[in-house]
């Protein structure tokens, strides 16, 4: 009963903030709509491309700016401080928290993948929906990980918010140029490992299961560390109070 | 099914392409658009400043009965001043609570008697925050223990937080939750099953029927201060901390909220509370300690401890005519300012 009014709190939270929901989907529905008929998605790798990249960087987006921001500025403002003095255990604060941001991840991606299949005429079978979703939760999770280092590590609001938007424009442009080998070879190698270029590689391995490779199981490996890694560094430097 | 190619030629491709201009740009100019638009994060820390600085609302009917939807348990407080308390409901050992190398509670003893309202008095940084936070469990005090109800805090937090009802010094809850949602959701972490209609009747009760769709940060100082004192009591805690629950409330809302505690109390609830004003503490508690530098100083009814420094030169020398609990207070804990 705690777990599911924890739940159901924060799942009302996350529905009734406008400025996350649409956080959540302009970045990806926006790149979705710049490529649409346009020669860029040709250029881009294809349709499926531009679909993967539109949900990793709704996912980075969503992750980052909405799951890190929004425990710290409840860090800042007590809110968790009331909840700890109930029976509440505090795994179970954060479960709740964790669980309706991967469900908030998975809602994200499926819609991308709807309106990225009607836009850009893409024939998905049920496995491949399946598939991509499975990709969003994995990915999501990574992202997630990452928000919560960034939230252990800065204590204030204010600070997560500024770092969380460089974290952000720094994951992005990463994302959309290191891997067309245009900043240089050794950029293009951190881009294909880093956290956006392994869940893309994902991405692009689960819509052509034929080309399934070493590369792709271990960009399976490497969202795992990644997940564990900073999803340890979160977790231990975590503070419940600002102060 | 659109077939995936290799992203890398792509994108070198595209950069070179038409596509990419305008693409990349528009993805760019967005991406810092929502950057900029953040989440408010300053924005709503000023509107909760901004509420709480507001003045409470009238006083309505329901208020002014003050009651709460406590069920009625009458308990008759066992309280013997300047003794050890029998059969207490909270019973604090050599409790000692430090941060780093600084000593915030050291060895303190405390006893609260079963419906008793106790009052910690002290200075800013007296200790007062940090040993309710060692009742709560929200901090692990270096030695002691806290005991409620026979109830190891430390060992068994769950156990004893469902047996305490908590107010904060500052409370918040989500800022997206309305307040029917808040009481809900505090219903649920305590066990307690709330129909809708059960939940309108008890916000009515305490003047806040009008409100239940209302955020949280939309209310008033005094209207947040019962929707905090209802969500701690809605489970009929054995235990009542309240941590300065009359800070930054004006005196009707002070009135309205000691007439509440009062009821508590009549119900068979026990409160523990720290405050700042010595006038309210005489008024109300039963029996105060005053703590300063971790320590209890003092520790009795108000009248006795008034009675007994009443002729001590340091509360003299602060006095001015009839001496009062300030005056034992600051003959105590000394004049000067603490930050």
């Amino acid at each position: 009963m705690i777990l599911l009014s924890l739940a159901r709190a924060d799942l009302l939270a996350l529905v009734k903030n406008p400025r996350r929901l649409l956080l959540s989907f302009l970045l990806p529905i926006v790149l979705l709509i710049v490529t649409n008929g346009s020669k860029a998605t040709h250029h881009l790798g294809g349709a499926l491309y531009v679909m993967g990249l539109a949900i990793a960087y709704g996912l980075v987006s969503v992750s980052i700016l909405g799951y890190a921001l929004g425990v710290a500025r409840d860090r800042e403002n007590g809110v968790f401080q009331r909840l700890r003095v109930t029976p509440a255990p505090t795994w179970t604060i954060m479960a709740s928290r964790l669980g309706m941001q991967g469900l908030a991840n998975l809602v994200m991606a499926l819609i991308v993948v709807i309106v990225a299949s009607q836009m850009h005429h893409i024939s998905l079978s049920a496995t491949d929906y399946l598939l991509v979703l499975a990709i969003s939760v994995l990915g999501g999770a990574v992202f997630v990980a990452i928000g919560q280092a960034l939230v252990g590590l800065v204590k204030s609001a204010d600070t997560v918010n500024a770092a969380g938007r460089i974290l952000l424009i720094a994951l992005i442009i990463l994302g959309l140029f290191g891997q067309s080998g245009s900043l240089g070879g050794f950029w293009e190698s951190v881009s294909r490992w880093s956290p956006v270029g392994i869940v893309m590689t994902l991405f692009g391995g689960v819509l052509k299961l034929s080309a399934w490779n070493s590369q792709d199981w271990l960009s399976i490996v490497a969202c795992v560390g990644y997940i564990v890694v900073f999803a340890a560094i979160g977790i231990r430097w975590f503070r419940w109070e600002a102060q | 099914m659109s077939s995936w190619s290799p992203s890398t030629e792509g994108v070198e491709t595209l950069i070179a392409s038409d596509g990419l201009g305008t693409g990349a740009l528009i993805v760019v100019v967005v991406v810092l658009l929502a950057v900029r638009l953040g989440y408010g994060v300053s924005q709503s820390r000023k509107r909760r400043e901004r509420t709480r600085a507001e003045p409470a609302v009238a006083v309505t009917k329901p208020t002014e009965t003050g009651a709460l939807p406590v069920a009625a348990r009458r308990v008759t407080p066992q309280v013997t001043p300047g003794e050890r308390v029998d059969d207490p409901i909270l019973a604090i050992e050599h409790l000692t609570v430090a941060y780093g190398p600084k000593i915030a509670v050291d060895d303190l003893d405390l006893e609260i008697a079963r419906g008793e309202i106790f009052g910690l008095l002290g200075p800013n940084g007296a200790g007062k925050t940090s040993t309710l936070s060692a009742i709560e469990g929200l901090l692990t005090p270096r030695e002691g223990s806290v005991l409620l109800d026979g109830i190891d805090v430390r060992r068994h937090p769950v156990e004893a937080r469902a047996r305490m009802g908590v107010q904060l010094q500052s409370t918040s809850f989500q800022t997206e939750l309305n307040v029917r949602q808040i009481v809900r959701l505090y219903a649920g972490l305590y066990g307690v099953t709330m129909t809708d209609s059960q939940i309108a009747d008890d916000l009515e009760q305490i003047g806040l029927g009008g409100e239940a769709a209302k955020p949280f940060k939309q209310l008033s100082g005094g209207q947040q201060q019962r929707l905090s004192l209802f969500v701690a009591v809605i489970h009929e805690p054995d235990l009542l901390l309240l941590d300065e629950p009359t800070a930054g409330l004006d005196p009707q809302s002070r009135r309205q909220l000691w007439g509440r505690i009062e009821r508590i109390r009549a119900d068979g609830g026990s409160i523990l509370l720290t405050t700042h004003s010595m006038e309210e503490a005489q008024a109300v508690c039963d029996r105060v300690a005053i703590i300063d530098h971790g320590t209890i100083l003092a520790s009795d009814t108000p009248k006795n401890l008034i009675d007994k420094y009443r002729e001590d030169p340091n509360v003299r020398a602060v006095a001015h005519g009839e001496v009062t609990l300030e005056d034992v207070f600051i003959g105590l804990t000394g004049s000067e300012v603490r930050e």
